[in-house]
């Protein structure tokens, strides 16, 4: 290839000038222009330009999250392979994370890896699932984290970079390409980047994290293999029950239109609405029981939207979102005007569960 | 001006798959089939039995199928395999 030339790895460390040497392979390129047209045509890139992951960058990002080049982030079990630290730090250079990004993308592709998570499943299935990310703590203030405006959208790069990262380790570590092993029927377009940081300042509720077991002080991480976003409307109620109303009816949507199936659903409470919870004092836990108790269906319901050949001789049969009240997610995260919210189902019910991960945390020792 | 950068592809580090090897007959063979779960793998299987029996002499067939359409099959259903001298693995929607 023109502007291209690749040699082994380089083993011996003389290279690296470092008592942890790179172990991956090494390409040169004339250019950037070169290091585009190299990274298409291997299917390194999402087709958007990717910064050079030179050994230099990466050494850096290591650092950044205290990592030896051969510190093992986890094993993907139905391939067998091993993820090392250097390998996700190249592809988080790629996708334009700097040194204090690359903690954050460690500890979200640990928790993927965990064996709940089913990462083979929720990235390989036809269903087309993205990986949600919701960064908690610190780390959001210290990267410019904005859960604010736009909060869905490429509100800021932290969050840009970050769940880019996750998606070009998926290409290059686990084949997760589309049409390879990414067999995803429509997908969505959160499969760039689906990450957002909670927007704790505003926030009248303990973050998502520390509602799922974190130290309240700790840097945290939580991944869902999630569809994508349904927005919904209601400024016109004060009513914490209206409101959840209609949350629960566009869950319930999503239960007759895609997945009757329960599981982890994610709820984005944007301020103006939690507002109105505050004011009312509602905690998490009881928006989690209000939604448990009203987000069901049953399988009748299939028939009014062109299902009835599955409805089955269990029409009457009741169906919750929820396995339980804590399945549910709840984001605070949106700009401070309009009475919009979000609902993010789950890939597909139980499968695959949400996974929340302190920075720093062992996988293995649980500390 | 040329500068180096590090592959960030896993370069076929990980087990490696080797094919089983291959029958010249299904004669007198048993043989697996496991499948997904999904709804629609029944019928395409039924109909992929009934060959291998009518069609290619195949004495009998297992079927098996993996309680996770999503997940690796369960280390138990192939607790048998040694007994089988082909298996397919099929997926279906």
């Amino acid at each position: 290839m023109p502007g291209v030339s690749s040699a082994a790895a380089h083993r011996d460390g003389n290279v690296n000038q470092s008592p942890c040497p790179l172990t991956a392979s090494r390409h040169t390129v004339a250019d950037l222009q070169a290091l585009q047209a190299l990274a298409q045509v291997r299917g390194w890139s999402d087709g958007l330009p990717v910064m050079p992951p030179t050994a230099e960058a990466v050494h850096a990002c290591l650092a950044g999250a205290l990592l030896t080049p051969d510190h093992l982030i986890g094993i993907e079990p139905v391939r067998e392979r091993a993820i090392s630290a250097e390998k996700l730090a190249i592809n988080a250079v790629m996708a334009g994370c700097t040194p204090a990004h690359f903690p954050l993308v460690v500890t979200a592709f640990s928790a993927m890896l965990q064996p709940k998570f089913l990462l083979h499943g929720a990235t390989a299935s036809t269903g087309g699932a993205a990986i949600l990310v919701v960064i908690n703590g610190p780390a959001r203030d210290l990267l410019g984290m904005n859960g604010g405006f736009n909060a869905l959208g490429a509100s800021d790069p932290a969050a840009n970079c970050i769940g880019r990262a996750l998606r070009l380790a998926l290409y290059n570590l686990l084949d997760a390409r589309p049409g390879e092993a990414d067999r995803s029927t429509l997908g969505h377009p959160g499969k760039l980047s689906y990450c957002l940081a909670e927007d704790e300042a505003n926030s009248p509720w303990p973050s998502l994290a520390s509602e799922r077991g974190c130290p309240a002080q700790a840097s945290a991480v939580t991944v869902m293999a999630a569809g994508a976003p349904r927005q919904l409307m209601n400024e016109w109620t004060r009513n914490p029950e209206e409101i959840l109303d209609t949350y629960v009816a566009e869950i319930r949507a999503s239960m007759r239109h895609y997945s009757i199936w329960a599981g982890n659903y994610a709820i984005v409470i944007t301020p103006q609405l939690r507002t109105h919870f505050a004011d009312a004092g509602w905690s998490r836990a009881d928006i989690q029981a209000y939604v448990f108790r009203h987000a069901r269906i049953a399988r009748e319901e299939w028939r009014s939207c062109g299902k009835g050949a599955v409805v089955g001789s269990r029409g009457n049969e009741t169906y919750c979102a929820l396995t339980a009240p804590d399945d549910l997610l709840i984001i605070a995260a949106g700009g401070p005007a309009g009475g919009f919210g979000a609902v993010i189902p789950p890939w597909l019910g139980p499968k695959s569960r949400a996974v929340t991960l302190a920075v720093g945390a062992c996988t293995d020792c649980g500390i | 001006m040329s500068f180096e950068i590090l592959d960030p592809t896993h370069e076929d580090q990980g087990r490696t798959f080797q094919l089983a090897p291959r029958l010249t007959s299904l004669d007198g063979a048993t043989v697996a089939i496991i499948s997904n779960g999904k709804k629609g793998t029944r019928p395409f299987f039924d109909a992929v039995e009934e060959r291998l029996v009518t069609q290619h002499g195949v004495a009998s067939v297992v079927r098996l199928v993996k309680s996770n359409y999503s997940a690796p099959v369960e280390s138990g259903l192939l607790s048998e395999a040694a007994r089988w001298h082909a298996l397919v693995a099929g997926v279906g929607d």
